[in-house]
């Protein structure tokens, strides 16, 4: 058998033993060295699922250990998604974290945390899917709280802790239950079982109950968001990032595999839950983000909004729409983790400036911010337009395809109601341009951190990449809703 | 091999605005500005003598998103040519006009750089795609015109701006789906070009054909904009620099009126029911000459009142459109382009005499003939073109329309023209008349005269506005080639 697919997650689970290891015994002044190895690392395992082609084809490149875990053109096209936003906020991180004797801890849980968002991604049992969420999740609550010395970010990492722990229980129920109806946990079998034999409603919807509760956790749909925007505001900026870019997708890949793939005989409940949960989704996200006055916090509500709009896709239920919804996924990765990076490039010039400055994330902290720091401040300007949709950004492709595959399949009033969301999120996008570009400085000149210039540019690049020339990525992304039957 | 004429003209601008930006002076900035705003002027005069404006002169043309049949593909034609001359003329004098900026000029002229690129790929794409995101890139720039560079009120007025015309966007982004996705379940064949999906169109399904008229209708009524979607212009326009009104009023709500007759002109006669649709424009199209010709009589600010003329003038291209009757079309677009000049004048006018005078409310001026008498001759050229003096643009324009309106559109025509044009010779002369002349306000104080860049730009306005009021072939038989192949292809 060819166990080569499977170098990019031997990479990742390797460096992670390696920086962990040996954070034990080198001094503070070379232990950045280890957030740079970690970089490398996973540059090395995107190069390898970019060169080895498994994106631009359909078929199943392998499946191993007793048919539990599946290479296929879906898995390779998530696993780049948390591989890219884990290297944006490494990259970042070099810089935020080079005096902290804890480095090597926080680069090997960030790895590991990765790294279980990538058997998420390539699960093809639910045992298996379970193990990487738990991995995934337990190294992010531990990550949440990694600035001791805030009680914010303590508080941030309970509240993400133990709705967490709540939720993946009330998950593993709904498993469990699927379990007991169907005989297997492979979700191929499930599917095949279902097919043949049919399912009871009463399991059936208990089953969809406790799922979607127990996915739209990580995925913070309302009304499971409740620990986003806590979390993301107190949790340190790159955290955040990663749990709005790369942890919540991974609430989505799950429930591709789950829902589309083994409950696909349920799909008219599946539709008719997330066409509710799709509106209330965006809408409560951009209301509630007009009047925030953290812009931790705004990114978070958007996050949720954004979130609704992804769940479009589950909705809608045609090929193009799911090519839709993980090419928003892939430009949605960039742009918040990118927001997320410049708002912790902000705060952290705030702090080498002054260690005792309270609400450092503030809104009015980013006044006149195109003066004082006019790198973040235009790279912060191109993230909220592609958020906000503008073209040619990311995030216009996506939305247009999105929104289209929505047209083509007759859901004229869902699109209705996204599209005066879009027109809703503007109003705050433009706020913070206003901040940044119109009103008068609110302090001197800063010094931007060149590691975090270069987390954005990286962002930045993706941003226009999938903006101006979608095509390769819209064919992988319609590769990746090929291998899950659509 | 021939040169890429059209994306050359696109990408010079950009690069020029790359430049602007980075440029650390502000001279560096104004003169790269120029120039690079002054090439596609150029390549644009290149072109004119290469067209044969009765066919679509397709340039370039490549696959850009294969799968969903996105293509990058710009042309020129009859209908198109006129309006892209104009942006090129526009530019380039308005960024001579506003030589003197001295706040972030480098970034100022950087964003009307950009301004003439989203205005010119407009003018010039042949995908739906395309066309769609050189749409809303125009926003981008003219939002930051509005909100760093703006008076009093830029902030309500700059996201009133943007919003709202986001909005409508993306209501014809609706439309254009509705094409697209119809036109696939057809025939199979992903494809977003403009003339292709069109020409599908009069195949459609009753049911969904009203749905896509009115929805990119909408889209491009609100860019004109009509009444009663034009509540986002007054503010816009008093609120932005005077660089900034002239790019919105000459160039982007023409983008509105091309929409009209490069997408609706063809589909118009296929619609459902054409009779109800066409009176329901007409009422628009009258309400908007007669209601804006009425809303800027009663301003006492200059600039509002020259805001509503737009309204008001705007509404004779869609008078113009509906009609259906080739002298009106081509009047229509004369109209989009005579106004694009004129009302650059208007503009230019009232941000001088803020400028020189700290106020534009008509009754705190007066007699300001005596300070400022080279700024009141070309502003008296410019207002009597506006309100229709024969042996100027403007007056070849509303004639046209009218004379040819009249065969289809009889009552709305008479509406017209005893609602609408006494009362906009009314409020241009009395408002030149106590702005003007008269006594002199002595609280005014100190006046000066415009600076000689701004005296060269607006003499230059003024003569191309007698030259095309004269001698109109120029553009008019480039036009009329255009409106005779859209009138013929749509079997009217």
């Amino acid at each position: 058998m060819n166990y080569s697919p499977l170098i990019p997650e031997l990479i990742v689970v390797l460096t992670g033993l390696i920086v962990v290891f040996f954070g034990l015994f080198l001094p503070l002044r070379v232990k950045k060295g280890l957030g740079c190895i970690s970089a490398l690392a996973l540059i090395a395992s995107i190069v390898y699922i970019l060169k080895s082609g498994v994106l631009s084809t359909s078929e199943r490149a392998g499946i191993y250990f007793y048919e539990a875990y599946a290479i296929d053109s879906l898995s390779q096209f998530f696993k780049l998604v948390f591989l890219a936003v884990s290297l944006i906020v490494v990259i970042a991180s070099i810089k935020r974290y080079e005096n902290n004797k804890y480095q090597d801890e926080y680069y090997g849980l960030l790895l590991f945390a990765t790294f279980g968002m990538m058997i998420v991604a390539s699960s093809n049992d639910l045992v298996t899917l379970f193990i990487g969420f738990e991995l995934a999740s337990m190294s992010t609550y531990v990550l949440a709280g990694f600035d001791k010395t805030n009680p914010k970010s303590l508080e941030a990492a309970m509240k993400y802790f133990i709705i967490g722990s709540v939720s993946s229980a009330i998950m593993l129920f709904g498993l469990s239950l699927l379990y007991g109806v169907t005989g297997t946990t492979n979700i191929e079998g499930i599917s095949a079982y279902i097919a043949v034999n049919g399912i009871l409603d009463a399991a059936g919807i208990a089953i969809l109950v406790f799922l979607i509760a127990g996915f739209a956790f990580k995925m913070a749909l309302v009304p499971f968001h409740m620990w986003a925007p806590d979390t993301y505001e107190g949790a340190p900026t790159m955290i955040s990032a990663m749990l709005a870019a790369g942890s919540k997708k991974m609430g989505f890949v799950a429930a591709f595999k789950v829902f589309i793939v083994a409950l696909i005989a349920l799909r008219l409940d599946l539709q008719s839950v997330f066409f509710i949960l799709a509106i209330i989704t965006m809408t409560y996200g951009n209301v509630v983000a007009i009047s925030q006055k953290s812009i931790k916090r705004m990114l978070a509500y958007s996050s949720v909004a954004q979130a609704g709009y992804i769940a479009m896709a589950f909705v809608i239920m045609t090929p193009l729409a799911m090519g839709a919804g993980m090419l928003y996924i892939l430009s949605h990765a960039f742009m918040k983790s990118g927001a997320f990076i410049a708002v912790g490039a902000v705060t952290h010039m705030m702090w080498t400036r002054n260690k005792n400055v309270e609400n450092a994330d503030y809104l009015k902290n980013f006044a006149g911010l195109s003066q004082r720091a006019p790198y973040t401040a235009l790279a912060m300007l191109i993230f909220v337009f592609a958020l906000a949709g503008i073209p040619p950004t990311a995030g216009f492709v996506s939305k247009f395809f999105l929104f289209s595959s929505a047209i083509q399949a007759g859901y004229i009033a869902l699109v209705v109601v996204a599209i005066l969301n879009s027109a809703v999120s503007l109003y705050y996008y433009a706020r913070i341009v206003k901040y940044m570009y119109v009103l008068p400085p609110a302090g001197e000149t800063l010094k931007e951190p060149r590691a975090y210039l270069l987390a954005m540019l990286v962002a930045i690049i993706a941003i226009f990449a999938i903006g101006i020339y979608p095509a390769p990525f819209l064919d992988w992304a319609m590769n990746a809703a090929a291998t899950i039957g659509m | 091999m021939s040169l890429p004429l059209i994306s050359l003209m696109i990408v010079i601008p950009l690069i020029g605005a790359i430049i602007a930006f980075i440029s650390k002076t502000r001279n560096q900035a104004r003169y790269a500005a120029i120039i690079a705003s002054i090439i596609p002027l150029l390549i644009t005069v290149k072109m004119y003598f290469q067209l044969d404006p009765s066919k679509m002169w397709v340039v370039e043309s490549y696959d850009w998103i294969p799968l969903a049949g996105i293509k990058y593909a710009v042309g020129v034609d009859g209908i198109s040519m006129p309006l892209i001359l104009l942006a090129n003329i526009v530019i380039p004098l308005t960024i001579l006009f506003a030589f003197g900026e001295t706040k972030q000029a480098s970034k100022f002229y950087g964003l009307l750089l950009l301004e003439q690129v989203g205005v010119l790929g407009v003018f010039s794409s042949l995908d739906f795609f395309m066309f769609y995101i050189f749409w809303e890139v125009t926003l981008i720039p003219m939002y930051f015109l509005i909100s760093i560079w703006g008076g009093p009120r830029k902030n309500y007025a700059a996201i009133k701006f943007f919003i709202y015309t986001h909005v409508a966007s993306l209501v014809m982004l609706l439309g254009i789906f509705s094409l697209y996705f119809t036109a696939l379940a057809k025939t199979g064949v992903p494809s977003f070009d403009i003339a292709y999906l069109i020409g599908m169109y009069s195949g459609f399904d009753p049911a969904i054909k009203d749905i896509i008229f009115f929805a990119l209708l909408f889209g491009f009524l609100v860019k004109m904009p009509a009444v009663p979607f034009h509540t986002w212009l007054p503010d816009a326009h008093v609120e932005a620099p005077t660089a900034g009104s002239v790019v919105l009023a000459a160039l982007l709500l023409k983008m509105g009126g091309y929409g009209l007759f490069r997408v609706m002109l063809p589909m118009l006669p296929n619609t459902t029911n054409t009779s109800m649709i066409i009176t329901v424009i007409a009422i628009i199209a009258v309400v908007s000459i007669v209601y804006g010709a009425f809303l800027a009589l009663a301003q006492k600010d200059l600039k509002k009142m020259v805001a509503y003329s737009s309204i008001s003038h705007m509404g004779y291209v869609t008078l113009g459109f509906v009609s259906l009757v080739p002298l009106s079309v081509t009047g229509a677009m004369y109209q989009q382009f005579s106004h694009g000049l004129i009302t650059c004048i208007l503009f230019m006018s009232c941000g001088i005499i803020q400028h020189g005078a700290h106020t534009r409310i008509i009754n705190d001026l007066g007699g300001l003939v005596k300070k400022m008498p080279k700024l009141t001759f070309l502003m008296l050229g410019g207002f009597l073109a506006s309100l229709g003096l024969p042996g100027m643009s403007g007056f070849i324009a509303e004639f046209t329309i009218l004379a040819g309106a009249v065969t289809t559109l009889y009552v709305y025509v008479l509406i017209a023209v005893f609602g609408g044009i006494a009362v906009t010779a009314a409020y241009h002369l009395w408002a030149i008349q106590r702005a003007m002349f008269g006594v002199f306000n002595e609280k005014l104080g100190d006046v000066h005269d415009m600076a000689r860049y701004e005296m060269i730009s607006m003499a230059i306005l003024l003569l191309l506005v007698i030259y095309f009021g004269i001698k109109p072939d120029l553009v008019w038989d480039v036009m009329h080639a255009g409106a005779n192949m859209v009138l013929a292809g749509a079997n009217i």
